[in-house]
């Protein structure tokens, strides 16, 4: 069962899970759509991870469905969504943040043209603005030919807290604050008896407390934005307690992120720390920088499944199409 | 002049197997005269790669100037902006033209793709570079270094794009993607003016013929549509662009085919990397 799952790229295709994904049996599962960071990169050098943005879909075995993130890796999920039940359905998409690279698919999804369709958006809000306005403004006339309350499906929106629980259909969330320009969230996923982290995107917590303000680079940390560090970082861990799978935002080398520490990703490293001091069982590797070919991210995924092995946890490096079981039963 | 594709794709940037012969990115072209002036059109995810290329020279050090013309402000013209990395280095000069893509302005609209909500960037005055973000008038003319530029709106579906016909080296590329005029077979006078003589056509091809009977009114031309400007205007040769993002390289190779027995002007689809004297 674990063999495909470390395969990227030809033998998903080749199974067809880029198109349909795979499902287990009585257990949790996620599948990636969109596991690059920034934006999307086409060509020779992603066929094999994928050249999609952020978005991951996860699915009970009763076949209770929650999206993770709207990047462009949404189109192609959309797509399998409708082919799979033409019939308007009732979507729920958890956002982490509202950069481009984690809103963009949201209007390619094809469902949202189904009419009938509900879509739930649960997201955090930053400022003052409401979360219709700001996720509804990625469709403003400007940028797109709909806006997305003209689309036939209905958008409800649901702002998300820190700490602050919710359930969705099958599926039990804890939103867990992370640092990252302008406030994200992670998620804490519980189903099945199972439980996954979306941890995504988030810096280390270390040297840049990210506020509301554009960073050129490293500013000096008060004693305030140490506590509050400490603080974000114990919170993480705490949540991350007992979770079978973490998915972690590892868009840096670590030569890379001593270039830009503020730019508000972590290293493969600095989540391994993460994941080791929780005792999860499983880091998958996620938002790769643009500029890892697939060569590179086969180099990384040795790496680091050797890193991960010596310290007891299995590192697996996400690809479009890949899809995991969460649960004690998949290990 | 010569001309280079970067960015070939219509509405949403395509990876994958399937795509790698004309590329996934979206719109980005770059012009370049015989005496090294420069001019970029669009800032799709093709610029992405364009940024590389030009950072490997005057750029990196701080010293380069380029206009880029922008056609329209939909997502997929300008998704590279914030990634355009010569932005990011004090020192080089960047103008960006187009035309005010509604009541909002120009620099408006550019500013709000980099509201704090979805760039850390975080504003237009946080760009390194020196930028500077000018409104043009469609129908008039511009003179830019080393090129000369006629423009002029036309339809896009809810809103308008501005189509260029540049000239240099005693050459001309007329530039019409995201255009759809109200019949296929009576192309708008402005874009025969436009195209009136060129040496390259590039024309929006969103649409295979058959496909594009339930695609009318998102803004986009059927293939066939620019055998029609190329026709009527005497254009010497066509480029297909702006392929549909669900039109494989198959696919494609099918829609020159069908298009090419159509007329005895020269057709080719656009693909990215490709780079051709005009």
């Amino acid at each position: 069962m674990a063999f495909h799952n470390k395969l990227p790229g030809f033998w998903a295709e080749f199974w067809g899970s880029r198109r349909d994904g795979i499902e287990f049996p009585h257990l949790m599962q996620i599948t990636f759509w969109g596991v690059r960071g920034s934006y999307p990169v086409p060509g020779a050098a992603t066929v094999r991870y994928g050249g999609q943005t952020s978005c991951v879909e996860t699915r009970t075995a009763s076949g209770d469905t929650l999206i993770v993130d709207a990047g462009t890796g949404m189109r192609a999920l959309g797509n399998k969504l409708l082919r799979q039940a033409p019939e308007p359905q009732h979507h729920h998409v958890l956002l982490s943040h509202v950069h481009w690279d984690h809103i963009q698919g949201l209007p390619f999804f094809s469902p949202a043209y189904v009419p009938g369709t509900q879509i739930s958006v649960y997201a955090l809000q930053t400022a003052a603005d409401e979360l219709h306005q700001v996720i509804g403004g990625i469709t403003r006339h400007e940028f797109f030919p709909m806006p997305l309350e003209s689309v036939p499906a209905s958008f409800d929106f649901h702002q998300v807290e820190p700490g602050v629980e919710l359930d969705i259909d099958g599926f039990h969330i804890i939103p867990i604050a992370l640092n990252h320009p302008f406030g994200s969230v992670g998620y804490r996923i519980e189903g099945d008896g199972s439980s996954w982290a979306y941890v995504a995107d988030t810096a280390p917590f270390t040297e840049v407390l990210h506020k509301q303000h554009f960073l050129s680079g490293l500013e000096p940390l008060t004693d305030d934005d140490r506590l509050a560090l400490g603080a974000m970082r114990d919170a993480l861990v705490r949540r991350l307690v007992g979770v079978d799978t973490v998915v972690y935002d590892t868009h840096f080398l670590p030569d890379e992120y001593a270039q830009f520490p503020h730019y508000g990703h972590s290293t493969p490293d600095q989540a391994l720390d993460i994941c080791c001091e929780a005792g999860a069982r499983r880091l998958v590797l996620y938002h790769h920088a643009p500029s890892h070919g697939d060569d590179q991210m086969d180099r990384i995924a040795a790496e680091y499944l050797a890193r991960g092995a010596r310290r007891n946890i299995e590192v697996l490096t996400s690809f479009e199409g890949m899809t995991l079981p969460i649960g004690p039963e998949a290990a | 002049m010569k001309i280079r594709f970067w960015g070939v794709r219509g509405s949403f940037a395509m990876s994958g197997r399937d795509f790698l012969r004309y590329g996934g990115n979206t719109t980005s072209v770059e012009l370049v005269t015989a005496a090294g002036d420069r001019l970029l059109i669009d800032l799709g995810t093709g610029a992405t790669e364009l940024a590389k290329q030009l950072m490997t020279g005057e750029f990196a050090k701080g010293h380069g100037t380029v206009p880029i013309l922008l056609t329209h402000t939909h997502l997929d013209h300008i998704q590279g902006l914030p990634f355009f990395t010569p932005f990011f280095i004090r020192g080089n000069q960047i103008r960006i033209l187009g035309a005010a893509p509604s009541s909002l302005s120009l620099e408006a609209t550019l500013q709000d793709q980099l509201s704090p909500h979805y760039s850390p960037l975080n504003g237009l005055e946080n760009l390194a570079a020196g930028v500077t973000i000018e409104t043009i008038i469609p129908g008039r003319t511009l003179a830019l270094p080393g090129f000369e530029v006629a423009t002029a709106a036309i339809p896009h579906g809810s809103m308008w794009t501005t189509a260029y016909r540049i000239t240099a080296d005693g050459r001309t590329v007329a530039f019409l993607s995201d255009v759809e005029y109200p019949s296929v077979d009576e192309p708008l006078p402005a874009a025969l003016a436009l195209a009136r003589g060129a040496d390259l056509l590039i024309h929006d091809a969103m649409y295979a013929d058959a496909d594009y009977e339930r695609s009318k009114g998102w803004g986009h031309s059927p293939a066939r549509a620019g055998v029609v400007v190329a026709e009527r205007a005497a254009a010497c040769k066509l480029a297909l662009f702006h392929h549909n993002p669900d039109a494989t390289d198959d696919m494609i190779d099918d829609i020159v085919a069908r298009t090419a027995a159509r007329t005895e002007i020269p057709v080719f689809a656009a693909a990215e990397g490709h780079y051709l004297d005009v």
